[in-house]
């Protein structure tokens, strides 16, 4: 799948800019743009949640998008797919069934502190399909990947942005266009989940 | 005054009796300066904020043809086609053009301001092409017949009712007016709008020209669909939108959705940097291509506007809209009566630069200098500033008006002439009558108080008192203050010219008061007339320089700055006077701020302990608060004074709608402004209210007389000189 970078955490962090120490700040931001946050320890936990979360939203038809600085990402769509819902990972299926999707699942590379914004690499077509056109869209995040602010995720872009398309998002699609009373799901999703994964594959390690 | 100045009236008259947006607009104006804050109570200092936005736009502009010379070869490096647009004109030939090539059909947008300015969508639906807005207020809008009247808040001036009504005669269906079926009603519709889509146009907030990207900052998320389904895109970008650096955008989205929407973030921040994958049926098949991406970079007069060394200025607008928010104008009559594209302030500005010189001129009067809109920008711009700039360029170019220029020259240029007219109305005026309230004093001259009674001129001007105040000058003084009254002092208040007289001699100070010395000239600036200003401005320093004082005191704020402030720029290109001018400007102090430090250095202004008799609140003069910078001392000094005690009111800062010829000559807005201003001082439950400048007074004095007469309005200096005993 094309990206900006294939690898974030080696070409475009530092400890010094992206760790854990602005979680905190984030969740507060995120949830107060009505983002929802599920904060999880590992993977395992964090398809747990998903498989509640498809229960509770009745999503039946799932596009989403993997990553592959996070291989178990797609272990995980094919365990969900072998509980009998159709999860459709292939760029081509994902676009002939986007607008009848209910859920989405794609990545996030790092979140910001100081607006609860996520950073998202979409260059790809099917990264951003799956992000905008079904009601509800989840990404997972390393919770280890956070940055003080926005000066701070300009820094991280800037090492690696010369190409693509990316950006942030920030909760879910709103408008506050009709007697500016916030209204939310206009255009793209109307619930907007992080995921957020404490012990995920960091590169750094290795 | 001629038929367009009538259809103005009659159009803010309207929109005054327009209920729905009446109660749209302030509420609006309530709730934004608190949430604006709440957004940025997690940064360190907006001020650094706004500092480092202001300086990385005025490099850019500084370096326009390099910044756009590398933004234009980074889109091309990656694939993209870069047009350069003289005009709207230019640029609807070559998306024809485009659009024909890709065979495009049917297009849907995502809002962009440039589009509007240069009316593409008409022209693209003449062309037979099929376009629609995909934002909801503008899709509403464009479904209405109706243009934004807010640039971030296109359709506030609606209510649901209304918006149902567009909806229904859209979709030729019955909508009902509730808000979330309204929501995804549209979400329907214009899915598949975007699905059909064959090429999306959006503007750009940013344009990096390190990299080539622009950026898009959205909350509904259409221009994050309007990139991604179609497998065309074009980008019309104004020039002020472009900045050199990745990391220059960092400066801008910390401060725009913070003011615009007071939003940490908007919802979406989306940055496309050349060309990128699409997926699309063709011929039955999927297929993935790159995206085919145009920019066309549009100047419609702002290459000529970077190179103007003072209307560059407005590279610095991030297109926030906070400035209308802020408006005490635009929060009355909505953006419909600017009568353009780009309302407000910053509007008038931007049509006077992209449209017209006479465009702007017709309502660029809307603007009172009040400065609040300057105290918020987050480019910093001096948007009164840069309207005064406009305006001395559209009387250099096309004149004043017969009557205004026949008092400007004739009458006010003259101060023999001038104070002998006054001195005959004082005699002449009727009574004044309860309710008609008098107004800024030169102007009456000017045919501008039609209809009102004349300004209630003292029987004896200040200047006749001077003889007698001089003899209780202390025998051996401190330091020489020339006073420097102004018109509204001298003709209207001589008391609290007496006031402020006594108040510096307890200080030990000698007080004189040069005789030549006529109006600051501020009317006349205000008008545009800059040849007739400098004229006044000459003859006052040749007087204060012969008075040989240490200190020039003046009670008015807005005489204060234009002494202090605009002297000195009338003469830029005058060598000789420009020293002379800066000469004087070294010697201005405002009364207050003067008398508080003096008071300070004496441990005179501890607050009192006394008995209180009176509860006093505070109007803060715009010129005092945003021209001069003086907030403090006159809250010190009135705390300081035995028997006062103080409470703030709501919005103390925001103008009483005096504003010199503008609550003269647009009394319908001026009245309303004065209503609110008279309702937070009853609020307060005080008896007093305190004001350091004479214009304020005024019209404060007016509103009270009709609507609280048992409040009192006291000049600063007059609180302090009751508690003297000389």
């Amino acid at each position: 799948m094309k990206k900006v970078c294939k690898d974030w955490v080696t070409n475009a962090f530092d400890d010094k800019l992206v760790n854990a120490s602005y979680w905190q700040e984030f969740e507060e931001n995120a949830k107060a743009a009505s983002a929802e946050i599920i904060h999880v320890e590992n993977l395992q936990s964090a398809q747990a949640a998903i498989a509640d979360l498809i229960v509770t939203l009745g999503a039946k038809k799932i596009i989403a998008v993997g990553d592959e600085t996070v291989p178990e990402l797609n272990n995980l769509y094919k365990n969900i797919e072998q509980t009998g819902l159709s999860v459709y990972t292939d760029k081509f299926d994902i676009a002939e069934h986007a607008p009848t999707a209910d859920l989405g699942i794609s990545m996030a590379e790092f979140g910001i502190g100081e607006t609860g914004s996520v950073c998202v690499d979409n260059y790809a077509y099917e990264a951003r399909i799956v992000g905008m056109l079904p009601p509800s869209h989840i990404v997972v995040l390393n919770a280890n990947h956070t940055v003080k602010n926005i000066t701070t995720a300009f820094k991280v872009i800037s090492r690696v942005f010369n190409r693509g398309y990316m950006g942030f998002i920030t909760g879910p699609s709103r408008t506050a266009d009709i007697e500016r009373v916030l209204s939310l799901g206009v255009h793209g999703p109307s619930r907007f989940f992080i995921l957020a994964v404490d012990e995920m594959t960091d590169r750094r390690m290795h | 005054m001629g038929t367009e100045n009538r259809n103005l009236h009659k159009e803010i008259n309207e929109k005054l009796q327009n209920t729905v947006m009446q109660t749209a607009l302030s509420r609006f104006a309530d709730q934004y300066p608190d949430a604006r804050l709440k957004a940025y109570e997690n940064v360190d200092s907006i001020e650094d904020l706004r500092d480092d936005l202001r300086d990385m736009k005025r490099k850019a502009v500084d370096n326009i043809e390099q910044v756009a010379n590398t933004f234009e070869k980074s889109v091309q490096h990656l694939g993209g086609k870069v047009y350069r647009a003289k005009d709207g004109d230019d640029l609807k030939q070559h998306l024809l053009q485009i659009c024909r090539e890709n065979n495009v059909q049917r297009i849907v947008k995502s809002k962009s301001m440039a589009t509007e300015e240069i009316h593409l969508n008409a022209y693209l639906q003449d062309n037979g092409l099929h376009v629609r807005e995909t934002d909801l207020g503008e899709w509403m809008l464009s479904v209405a017949g109706q243009k934004p009247s807010h640039m971030v808040m296109p359709a506030i001036h609606l209510d649901r009712k209304e918006c149902a009504g567009f909806f229904s005669k859209a979709l030729h269906e019955e909508i009902p007016s509730d808000i979330p079926f309204m929501i995804q009603t549209a979400r329907r519709v214009l899915r598949e709008e975007f699905l059909q889509a064959d090429m999306g146009i959006t503007g750009a907030n940013f344009g990096i020209a390190e990299n080539g990207a622009i950026g898009l900052v959205t909350n509904e998320g259409n221009a994050r669909i309007v990139t991604t389904l179609p497998r065309v895109h074009v980008v019309i970008i104004g020039y002020e939108k472009l900045i050199p650096k990745i990391e220059d955008a960092a400066k801008i989205l910390r401060l725009l959705p913070r003011n615009g929407t007071c939003q940490r973030m908007t919802s979406y921040m989306t940055m496309v940097d050349g060309p990128t994958p699409v997926i699309y049926k063709k011929e039955n098949k999927w297929v993935e291509e790159d995206r085919k991406l145009y920019i066309i970079l549009l100047d419609n007069g702002r290459l000529k506007a970077a190179h103007d060394p003072k209307l560059k200025e407005v590279y610095q607008c991030v297109r926030c809209a906070s400035c209308l928010n802020v408006c005490p104008i635009w929060t009355l009559v909505g953006g419909h009566v600017y009568g353009h594209i780009y309302s407000g302030g910053i509007g008038a500005i931007l049509t006077g630069l992209l449209s017209s010189i006479d465009d702007f001129s017709k309502f660029s009067d809307l603007c009172i200098g009040c400065r609040k809109c300057e105290s918020i920008c987050p480019g910093k711009i001096p948007i009164p500033d840069l309207i005064d700039e406009l305006r001395s360029r559209a009387v250099q170019e096309k004149g004043l008006k017969l009557p205004e220029k026949a008092v400007f020259q004739n009458v006010l240029a003259n101060r023999k002439v001038f104070h002998t007219l006054l001195r005959i109305a004082s005699v002449a005026q009727k009574p004044v009558q309860s309710g008609k309230f008098i107004r800024h004093l030169p102007l009456f001259f000017a045919g501008m108080t039609e209809g009102r009674s004349l300004p209630a001129l003292a029987s004896e001007p200040f200047r006749d008192r001077m003889p007698g105040l001089l003899k209780k000058n202390p025998a051996k003084p401190s330091l020489r203050a020339a006073f420097f009254s102004g018109c509204n002092l001298d003709f209207v208040f001589p008391d609290t010219s007496e006031s402020v007289v006594k108040v510096l001699q307890d200080l030990g100070i000698e007080v004189i008061f040069p005789e030549g010395q006529n109006c600051c000239g501020k009317p006349v600036l205000g008008m545009g007339d800059r040849e007739t200003g400098r004229k006044i401005a000459k003859k006052n320093i040749e007087v204060f320089e012969a008075a040989n004082a240490d200190v020039i005191i003046s009670a008015c704020p807005t005489c204060a700055e234009t002494l202090h402030k605009t002297y000195v720029e009338l003469f830029q290109d005058d060598p000789k006077w420009l020293i002379r001018a800066k000469k004087m400007a070294a010697k201005i102090r405002e009364f207050t701020s003067f008398v508080a430090d003096a008071y300070k250095k004496m441990g005179r202004l501890t607050p009192s302990n006394k008995q209180t008799k009176h509860l006093v609140t505070y109007h803060d003069s715009c010129h005092m608060k945003r021209g001069l910078g003086i907030t403090k001392q006159p809250r010190d000094l009135i705390e300081a004074s035995a028997g006062y005690e103080f409470v703030e009111m709501k919005n103390c800062d925001k103008c009483c709608g005096m504003a010199g010829a503008f609550g003269v000559k647009y009394s319908e807005i001026s009245l309303p402004l004065l209503e609110e201003k008279i309702t937070n001082i009853k609020e307060t439950g005080a008896d007093t209210v305190a004001v350091a400048c004479p214009a304020c007074m005024m019209q404060i004095q007016g509103g009270l007389d009709q609507q609280a007469p048992k409040i009192q309005v006291k000049h600063v200096a007059d609180i302090l000189a009751e508690n003297l005993s000389i």
